[in-house]
C-alpha cells in the first residue's frame, strides 16, 4: 500500500487528462492510418512513356510463399499507366486495391524514350511527394523500364535489388559504376550547369535473358514475367552512364569513359585498368578537375595513379608474380590509356552538349561576369588539357 | 513560482532556437536564394537587441501589466496586455500550422487524417493553464536535449554538405536581402515571448547581456544549421520544408544502420511542441495576469484560445501555404510594426522609471 502512494497523491484532473487522452487514441480509428495490408510497399518503379504519357511499373514486395524455403524478398510488377506519373499509381490503386506506398522506394528506372524525352516530366512527382525518399538511386535502362523489372535475375529473387547489389559502394568504389540519386541528380540539373548522369542499365548474356515483351502486358494487377523458369534468368551490367544535359539524355558514356570519370571524380580503390597487354589494379588514386580562367577560360583533367600488376597475357615467371610491381612501359601504356579515356569522355560530354565537369556552375559561383559570356558558348570552344601522373607499387 | 536566470538563458539559447528549423530555411532560400545567411543573421541580431532592451527592464522585477498600469492606468494597461495576446496569438498561428504539416510528413509514411494534430491541443491546453514561469524546469530539460538534437543533424548533414553552394555572395542583391527579410519577420517574436515572463525572474547583474548573447549563440547555431541545409539540398532548397528532417539522412553511416538520425531528429521534434504552445501560453499568461488575480482565468482562457486555434487550423487545413504567405508575406508587416510599438513602450516605460527616480 506504502509503494502505492504517489497513486493516490495523482490530482484528480490528471487522472481525467489521462482517461481523455487513452479514450481518445482508442476511438481515432488510429487516426484514420492506412491498413498495413491494403499497402503496398513499392521497392522501384520503373517509368516508360506511353501513348497515354506515362506507364509506370512498380515493383512491389510480397510475403513469401510457404514453398520457398530460400531468404530474399519476392515481389510482384504492376504496371498502370496515365497522363502523369500520380495517374500511373492511382490506377494501380484503382485496379489493385493496394495503395502504393513510396517511403521504401530506393530505386527509379527510367525507360530509355523516357530519359531522351525529359527525366524531370517522370521524376517530378517523386520531388513533389513528401513520402516518397529523395535518396533513392536513379537509373536509366536500355529498352523499356517495365520489361527490365519484370526480367528474373540470376542474381536475386527481385530485380531492383539485383540492380541495387550492382549499385553497392564495392562497385562504386573500384570506378565501375556512377551512381546518382534523386537529390543529386536535380541539384546538377536545376543548377548553372543543368547537366547530369546515371547509370545506364542493359541485360547482358542476351542467350539466357527474359525480356520478353513483358512490357507489353502493362495492365494493373498482372504479374509480369518472373513466372518464368529459371533458364530465363538474367544478368545486368551497369558499367555505362547516361548523359544528361537540360533533363534529357543526350548521350551514353562507355564502360571506360565511366571508370574514366570515376578517376577524375571519386577515389577509386582496388579498380583495374587494362593496359599494355596487362591488367592493373588501382590502388591509389587521387583526381579532380580546375577551370584556369587566366588567359582564356579552359578545363585541366588531373589524375594520380597507384598501380599494381593483377595479371599479364603472357606467362611470366614465378619470381615476378609476388611483387606486383608494373614495368615502365605498361605504366606508361597505363597513363596513355587513361588521358585516351578521359579525352574520349570529354569529346562526348562535348558532342551531348553535357556540363558533366560543372565548368558552368563553378563560374557561376565564382565569376558572374564570365558566367554570362560562356552559359549559352558550347563547351567545344573550352580546350582541355589532361596530366596523368601513374607510378608502380614498389 | 519563480525563473532562474539560468533558465531564461537556456530558453533563449536552446528553446527559441527551436522554432526556427521547420519551414523559414526553405522560405528564405525561396527569397533571399544562396544570400538566405544575410536576413537571417540580420533578424537575428535585431531580436537580439530587443532581448536586451526587455530583460533590462526585468530590472523593476514588476510585471508587464504592473509596469504599463505605472504609466498609463489600468484600463489602459488591461487594453495594451490584450493587445500584446492578441499579437501573440496571430503569432502562434504560422508555427502551429509548420507544426501540422511536420507532424504529419514526419511522423507518418502517407497522408494521415488531417484531425491527427489534434491531441497536440490537448498538451498545449494543459501547458496553458499553466503560468509560463512554471516551464522554468522544463527548459532544463529541453535545452540539452536541443542541443544533443541539433548537434548529431549538424554532424549527420555536414558531410554531403556543399557550401560553395552559398557563393556568389551577394548574388541575390540587394532585392533578395530585403525579401528575405521581411519574409522571414513572422519566425521573430522571441523578445515579445519574454515580456509575459517580466516579474517572474530576479534580475542579475548582466542577465540583459547574458540573454542576449545567448539569443545570440542560439541563432548562430541556427545560421549554420541554414548554410549546410542550403549546402546540402542547394537548387532544391526551396522545396525542402521540412528542413531538419531532411538532411541528416544522406550521410553514408544511415544506409548501414538505418534512420539512427531519427534520435536527433524526433529529440528535436519534441522540443518544438513546447515552442510550439509558446505564444499561446504567452498569451493566456498575460491576459489573466492583468484579468484575474490568481489566475483564476487561465483554464477557461487556455481551453478558449487552444479551441480557437484548432478550429483555425482545420478551417484552414487546406490552404496553408496562402495562410502561410498571409502571415508571413502580405501581412508580414505587424511583426516589424509590433518590435516598433514594443521599442517605444520600453522607451516610455524606461523613461517613466527614470523621471520616478529623479523625482525621488
Amino acid at each position: 500500500m506504502r509503494n502505492n502512494g504517489w497513486l493516490r497523491r495523482m490530482p484528480k484532473r490528471l487522472w481525467a487528462v489521462l482517461a481523455a487522452l487513452l479514450l481518445f487514441t482508442f476511438l481515432s480509428n488510429d487516426f484514420g492510418l492506412v491498413d498495413l495490408q491494403k499497402t503496398a510497399i513499392v521497392l522501384a518503379a520503373g517509368i516508360d512513356r506511353s501513348e497515354e504519357g506515362f506507364s509506370v511499373t512498380a515493383q512491389i514486395a510480397v510475403p513469401k510463399g510457404s514453398d520457398r524455403t530460400t531468404g530474399g524478398t519476392s515481389s510482384v510488377e504492376l504496371t498502370g499507366t496515365g497522363g502523369t506519373v500520380a495517374d500511373c499509381f492511382s490506377a494501380i490503386y484503382a485496379q489493385t486495391g493496394w495503395l502504393p506506398k513510396l517511403v521504401f522506394c530506393d530505386l527509379l528506372l527510367l525507360g530509355e524514350d523516357a530519359a531522351r524525352a525529359g527525366a524531370f516530366g517522370a521524376l517530378d512527382y517523386f520531388l513533389r511527394d513528401e513520402y516518397a525518399p529523395d535518396s533513392c538511386t536513379l537509373a536509366v535502362c536500355e529498352g523499356s523500364a517495365s520489361a527490365l523489372l519484370r526480367t528474373a535475375s540470376a542474381v536475386d529473387d527481385a530485380s531492383s535489388l539485383a540492380l541495387e547489389t550492382l549499385f553497392s559502394d564495392a562497385a562504386k568504389k573500384a570506378g565501375r559504376i556512377r551512381t546518382t540519386t534523386l537529390r543529386e541528380f536535380c541539384i546538377t540539373s536545376y543548377g548553372a550547369s543543368a547537366c547530369g548522369y546515371m547509370p545506364y542499365v542493359r541485360i547482358t548474356d542476351p542467350g539466357r535473358q527474359s525480356a520478353d515483351g513483358a512490357a507489353g502486358g502493362g495492365n494493373a494487377g498482372g504479374k509480369g514475367g518472373k513466372q518464368a523458369d529459371a533458364a530465363k534468368e538474367a544478368v545486368f551490367d551497369a558499367s555505362q552512364t547516361a548523359l544528361f544535359s537540360h533533363g534529357k539524355m543526350t548521350g551514353l558514356a562507355t564502360a571506360q569513359e565511366t571508370f574514366a570519370m570515376s578517376l577524375v571524380y571519386d577515389r577509386v580503390y582496388g579498380g583495374s585498368l587494362a593496359a599494355g597487354g596487362a591488367t592493373l589494379t588501382v590502388l591509389k588514386n587521387d583526381g579532380g578537375v580546375s577551370f584556369p580562367r587566366d588567359p582564356a577560360p579552359a578545363v585541366q583533367f588531373s589524375v594520380k595513379l597507384s598501380l599494381a600488376l593483377a595479371d599479364r597475357s603472357a606467362p611470366a615467371p614465378p619470381t615476378s608474380l609476388a611483387a606486383g610491381t608494373v614495368p615502365p612501359e605498361t605504366v606508361d601504356a597505363a597513363k596513355a590509356e587513361v588521358t585516351a579515356h578521359l579525352a574520349a569522355l570529354w569529346a562526348r560530354c562535348v558532342q551531348a552538349d553535357c556540363d558533366l565537369f560543372l565548368f558552368r556552375r563553378t563560374l557561376f559561383r565564382h565569376d558572374r561576369a564570365l558566367y554570362a559570356q560562356w552559359k549559352d558558348r558550347p563547351l567545344e570552344d573550352l580546350p582541355a588539357y589532361f596530366t596523368i601522373e601513374a607510378e608502380s607499387l614498389r | 513560482m519563480k525563473l532562474s536566470a539560468r533558465q531564461l538563458c537556456f530558453f533563449l539559447a536552446a528553446v527559441a532556437p527551436a522554432g526556427k528549423l521547420v519551414l523559414l530555411p526553405s522560405q528564405l532560400a525561396a527569397k533571399a536564394g544562396n544570400d538566405l545567411l544575410f536576413p537571417l543573421a540580420a533578424h537575428i541580431v535585431f531580436e537580439a537587441a530587443l532581448v536586451f532592451l526587455v530583460l533590462l527592464l526585468a530590472r523593476r522585477e514588476r510585471t508587464v501589466y504592473a509596469m504599463i498600469a505605472d504609466m498609463v492606468g489600468g484600463a489602459a494597461a488591461k487594453a495594451a496586455c490584450i493587445l500584446l495576446a492578441a499579437f501573440l496569438l496571430w503569432a502562434s498561428f504560422v508555427p502551429l500550422i509548420e507544426q501540422k504539416l511536420l507532424v504529419q510528413t514526419l511522423f507518418y509514411d502517407t497522408l494521415p487524417s488531417y484531425v491527427a494534430f489534434a491531441p497536440f491541443f490537448l498538451l498545449a491546453g494543459y501547458l496553458c493553464a499553466k503560468p509560463l514561469a512554471s516551464m522554468g524546469r522544463l527548459w532544463d530539460i529541453l535545452a540539452p536535449l536541443f542541443c544533443v538534437g541539433l548537434t548529431g543533424v549538424l554532424l549527420f548533414a555536414c558531410g554531403s554538405a556543399d557550401l560553395g553552394a552559398l557563393a556568389p555572395v551577394g548574388g541575390s542583391g540587394a532585392a533578395g536581402f530585403w525579401r528575405g527579410l521581411f519574409g522571414a519577420s513572422s519566425w521573430f517574436f522571441d523578445a515579445a515571448l519574454l515580456l509575459p515572463l517580466l516579474g517572474h525572474f530576479p534580475y542579475q547583474k548582466g542577465l540583459a547581456l547574458r540573454g542576449a548573447l545567448c539569443y545570440l549563440a542560439g541563432g548562430g547555431a541556427v545560421v549554420l544549421f541554414c548554410a549546410l541545409y542550403f549546402g546540402v539540398f542547394q537548387e532544391l532548397a526551396v522545396s525542402q520544408p521540412f528542413a531538419f528532417s531532411q538532411m541528416s539522412k544522406y550521410f553514408s553511416g544511415v544506409a548501414a544502420m538505418g534512420r539512427v538520425d531519427y534520435i536527433f531528429i524526433f529529440s528535436i521534434a519534441f522540443v518544438m511542441l513546447f515552442y510550439t504552445a509558446m505564444p499561446v501560453q504567452a498569451a493566456v499568461d498575460v491576459v489573466a495576469e492583468a484579468f484575474a488575480r490568481p489566475r483564476a482565468l487561465a483554464p477557461a482562457l487556455s481551453a478558449a484560445c487552444n479551441a480557437a486555434a484548432f478550429a483555425a487550423l482545420l478551417a484552414f487545413n487546406f490552404v496553408p501555404s496562402e495562410t502561410i504567405a498571409l502571415i508571413s508575406v502580405r501581412l508580414f508587416w505587424i511583426f516589424p510594426a509590433f518590435s516598433a510599438g514594443m521599442l517605444l513602450v520600453l522607451y516610455a516605460a524606461w523613461a517613466a522609471g527614470r523621471r520616478r527616480r529623479h523625482a525621488q
